[in-house]
């Protein structure tokens, strides 16, 4: 294959493949990490559509304490998926497979990812397996939630087994990531980019990293020996026969609670670059936030059984989760006020992504409150099971990861089409979201510590009341995402056009242009600082050349002295 | 890494008015949550409700505090440094790095927190765990079934649907189930445990308020889970604290009625049941207790979770069973004795439905008679 070399920066050999030509190499079985990005991106993006839909399906039948719009059997389906919808084919996708690939690579100043065409294996698995999770619909859904705890996974019908194939695959999916990730993280940085120099979405990158790789692998236990209970007969889970329950519950939650940190520790990072851009700030206290992650992804593994606490486990197993659980509000409290007081004295431009990250602060520190109390046995043994759990990891992932992925979405679609989405219809979308979000999982707190119990298709009637206001907030939330949508759909041709910084950003990716070339860099730079010092001059040489041969349209986003 | 000195911070009186009045809410919501009427909200029906209720005065008390702390500072330096009209896009806010005394202050003051929760919690925990805990002298076993419960107590033969308890008289509560994960939640009483089949968990407390309470399955259990609840037609039983007196004579009328009813749980025989003398009336009574929840007396269309049973031994259009067998009488036996999973869900077995080889030889000529 002809090469060509290019002159590098700091000993990299530059072999530089040609750019595929062809629409299926070049998008559809691209390796271009910026493609799979992409890719990652549209994908989760149908599937929170769909699972948005099952959602508003959920809130249409809770509106009256009696159901009656979807059988019992339907309702527990169609929960069920949701919740395996949002948390694999959704949030998980979108922050590691969208975000992580388009924009750390950039970050470190690499041409690509270190495994390429792994990277392009990692992606192709998931639409595949997020299929047949849809496909298990027609051989009847799995029904005992995103949890799917036996003995009920073994009753449920047989796309439960199916559903278990799908979310096998999108765990060997997320640990090809998480290897490639981290290989490239560690190998790959442009000279003199040492780990203080990172920006801190790279950071949140690194820790989450090792969470997909390692955890996830106990989840593909769990899952074939369901699958193997379910087909074949091999009684792990069913305790006629010899097997345990719990053995499933404790193999769910040592990956599902580190995957709770794969969910949110990506965001974080989101958040650690929108907020010192438009507050023209350096980020506070860059070391905390930066080693904070890394002990939250520490912590996180140490904490599972905490969901297991009315179970039935050992008291003296359940003294140390609990206080390691509580440990963790530690480097958690440190990153927000951390983002909190990087506001103070800032000149803060509320651009949309700045208005999803200041919401994101103020929400994830409720979802936080929460949590803490949820750790505490006691409080928990009267919460477990209710609606307060299902508002406080809503309050978390909703009002945390999925408002960090629309900041990261109004903060780098103009890297990814070189055009604005649009600020006042994303401003409106902004607020309808965090009215329609508090509206939808505030009042769940109350009803759940008054005894309405999760995961029911019909309730008590005393809970009528504020369902319905839980309902009618969850159409203004729904109303949000679809102005979103819209604004994508429009933006992508008429957006109005960017330039390579629009935001007069520091990090590397935008001092490229947009959307970035293939392989990104003409020359590898040097790094010389980290990048938040916004009195300073750019801490990076050798990117004299980058913008060379960038045309705009409109002439006032010429870059000056390149034409 | 940084080269330069950070820029000296100078915090305007606005700042300490803020401050002042962050304060002032986090003291009033940590009295309003010492002082809260939650017994009013929500009845504290056992010693260990208001034992927790005091955990969680603590919990929101601090937490509502945290919240006011984090949420007015947002706002206040949202509003106060966003950019002004006459800033241009060149300007640039306080070029602060960090500030270790401030950063060591805010790990070290909820560390001191944690450290303080954690040992209310773990000091809570100890008091009320099982092991722990003085053996109640009234020992209860609560049963979870696909959507009900069902009790058993010291002295009564067989299984009660009712649960009651002495006031004042310690309790120990075993908690199994029969067939998938249930739970058993009292809301008024704080406490909740796992039904786990294979497993038995226990609760340990004293009843403190006389009064009829719900009580609620949290763990998803299946088609009716929404419906394990005290008041529904699933028949979900509630939980009633007695004076003495009511309790002695509940316990004495359950003795009398269940007197011959035999402790043995029914296991699958081995072979197949022998239907001869089986008796219809007693089976029609025995559907409307066992099978009426998920069978209806119609059609086969008529589908609640299984099908409707109206003429399933004599219906031409459908000459099998859902199984494929042979609609014959001791095809159906043989689907009560083993249970059967197929596309409708599943038919719980022999044992989970707690029939006898007469109870079925019963139900099956009630069936047999529906034409």
């Amino acid at each position: 294959m002809a090469t060509e070399a290019l002159h590098g920066g700091g000993g990299i050999a530059d072999h530089i493949h040609p750019e595929p030509q062809g629409f299926i190499r070049k998008y559809v079985f691209s390796i271009d990490h910026k493609i799979i990005g992409i890719q990652y991106m549209i994908t989760a993006g149908i599937f929170l559509i769909l699972g948005g839909m099952l959602a508003e399906l959920i809130r249409v039948q809770l509106m009256k304490a009696n159901g009656g719009f979807m059988t019992p059997d339907t309702y527990n389906e169609v929960y069920s998926i949701h919740g395996s919808t949002m948390v694999w084919l959704v949030i998980i996708p979108m922050l590691t497979g969208g975000f992580g690939n388009f924009v750390f690579p950039l970050q470190i100043g690499a041409r690509d990812v270190a495994f390429p065409w792994l990277n392009m294996l990692s992606f192709w698995i998931f639409p595949v397996a997020g299929l047949m999770v849809y496909a298990s619909f027609l051989m009847g859904a799995p029904s005992a939630g995103w949890t799917e705890y036996p003995p009920m996974s073994l009753q449920g019908q047989a796309g439960t087994s199916m559903w278990a194939a799908a979310i096998f695959l999108v765990g060997v999916s997320s640990t090809l990531t998480g290897i490639n990730f981290l290989v490239t993280i560690l190998k790959m940085r442009a000279p003199g980019m040492t780990f203080t120099r990172m920006p801190l979405f790279v950071w949140g990158q690194f820790a989450t990293a090792p969470l997909l790789m390692i955890a996830t692998t106990a989840l593909g236990a769990a899952l074939a020996a369901l699958f193997m209970q379910r087909e074949f007969g091999v009684a792990f889970f069913d305790p006629t026969k010899g097997g345990s329950p719990l053995l499933w519950q404790h193999l769910f939650w040592f990956y599902s609670h580190p995957a709770v940190y794969i969910m949110i520790l990506p965001a974080f990072g989101i958040l650690s670059e929108v907020i010192p851009t438009f507050a023209r700030k350096p980020i506070f206290g860059y070391k905390m936030i930066a080693f904070s992650s890394c002990a939250i992804a520490i912590l996180g593994f140490m904490v599972w059984a905490h969901h297991m606490f009315t179970s039935g486990m050992a008291p003296a197993l359940q003294l140390p989760f609990m206080v390691l659980t509580m440990t963790i509000a530690v480097p958690t409290g440190v990153k927000i006020f951390s983002w909190m007081t990087t506001l103070f004295g800032g000149v803060l431009r509320f651009t949309t992504a700045m208005l999803f990250s200041v919401g994101f602060v103020a929400l994830f520190t409720l979802g936080g409150i929460t949590g803490v109390w949820l750790a505490a046995v006691p409080f928990d043994l009267h919460a477990h099971g209710t609606y307060f759990i299902v508002a406080h990891f809503h309050y978390v992932l909703v009002g945390g990861s999925l408002m960090g992925i629309f900041a990261g979405l109004f903060f780098w679609f103009p890297k990814m089409t070189g055009r604005y989405l649009n600020e006042t219809w994303g401003k409106v979308s902004f607020w309808l979201f965090f009215i329609g979000m508090n509206g939808t999982f505030l009042p769940m707190h109350v009803n759940g510590l008054g005894g309405q119990p999760r995961r029911t298709a019909t309730y008590d009637p005393q809970f009528q009341g504020l369902n319905q206001i839980e309902s009618i907030a969850s159409f203004i939330m729904t109303a949000a995402i679809l102005i979103i949508i819209i604004n994508i759909i429009v933006s992508i041709r008429n957006g109005k056009r960017s330039g390579h910084n629009p935001w007069n950003a520091r990090t590397l990716e935008w001092q490229i242009a947009s959307p970035p070339p293939y392989y990104n860099f003409k020359h590898i730079p040097t790094v010389f600082h980290a990048p938040y010092d916004f009195s300073e001059p750019l801490p990076y040489r050798g990117l004299e050349h980058e913008l060379e041969g960038t045309v705009y349209e409109n002439e006032s986003l010429q870059p000056a002295g390149v034409h | 890494m940084q080269q330069h000195k950070d820029p000296p911070v100078r915090l305007g009186s606005d700042f300490w008015i803020v401050t002042a009045v962050i304060v002032v809410l986090a003291i009033l919501s940590i009295v309003y949550w010492a002082y809260a009427p939650i017994d009013s909200w929500m009845h504290e029906a056992v010693d260990r409700a208001a034992q927790i209720d005091l955990l969680f005065r603590f919990l929101a008390g601090t937490g509502f505090a945290l919240a006011f702390a984090v949420l007015g500072y947002i706002l206040y330096f949202s509003l106060k440094y966003r950019r002004r009209p006459d800033q241009d896009d060149e300007a640039i806010g306080l070029q602060i790095h960090d500030n270790h005394k401030l950063e060591l202050w805010w790990t070290v003051i909820p560390t001191i927190f944690v450290i303080v929760l954690g040992f209310i919690s773990v000091k809570l925990f100890l008091e009320i765990e099982p092991v722990n805990a003085a053996g109640g002298t009234h020992v209860v076993e609560a049963l979870g079934h696909q959507w009900y419960y069902t009790f058993r107590y010291p002295g009564i033969h067989g299984e009660v649907k009712e649960m009651h308890l002495q006031v004042d008289q310690p309790v120990t509560l075993h908690v199994t189930a029969y067939d998938v994960i249930h739970s058993f939640w009292v809301p008024d009483m704080r406490l909740k445990a796992d039904m786990v089949p294979g497993l038995v968990n226990t609760l340990v407390f004293t009843p403190k308020r006389t009064g009829r309470y719900n009580l609620v399955c949290t763990e998803f259990c299946g088609t009716f889970h929404g419906e394990m609840r005290s008041g529904t037609k699933q028949d979900a039983a509630y939980v009633y604290i007695d004076t003495p007196e009511q309790y002695q004579a509940w316990y004495s009328a359950q003795q009398r009625a269940n007197a011959n009813v035999s402790d043995a749980v029914a296991v699958a025989s081995a072979g197949a049941v022998n239907l001869t003398g089986g008796d219809a009336a007693a089976g029609k009574t025995l559907f409307t207790q066992k099978c009426s929840a998920c069978h209806a007396i119609g059609p086969f269309d008529q589908k609640i979770v299984g099908p409707g049973l109206k003429g399933v031994l004599h219906d031409p259009a459908h000459p099998s069973l859902v199984n494929g067998d042979k609609a014959t009488p001791d095809a159906v036996a043989k689907i009560l004795q083993n249970g059967f999973n197929g596309p409708m869900g599943t038919m719980p077995n022999q044992t989970a439905n707690q029939l006898t080889d007469k109870d079925i030889a019963n139900l099956v000529a009630f069936l047999d008679s529906l034409k």
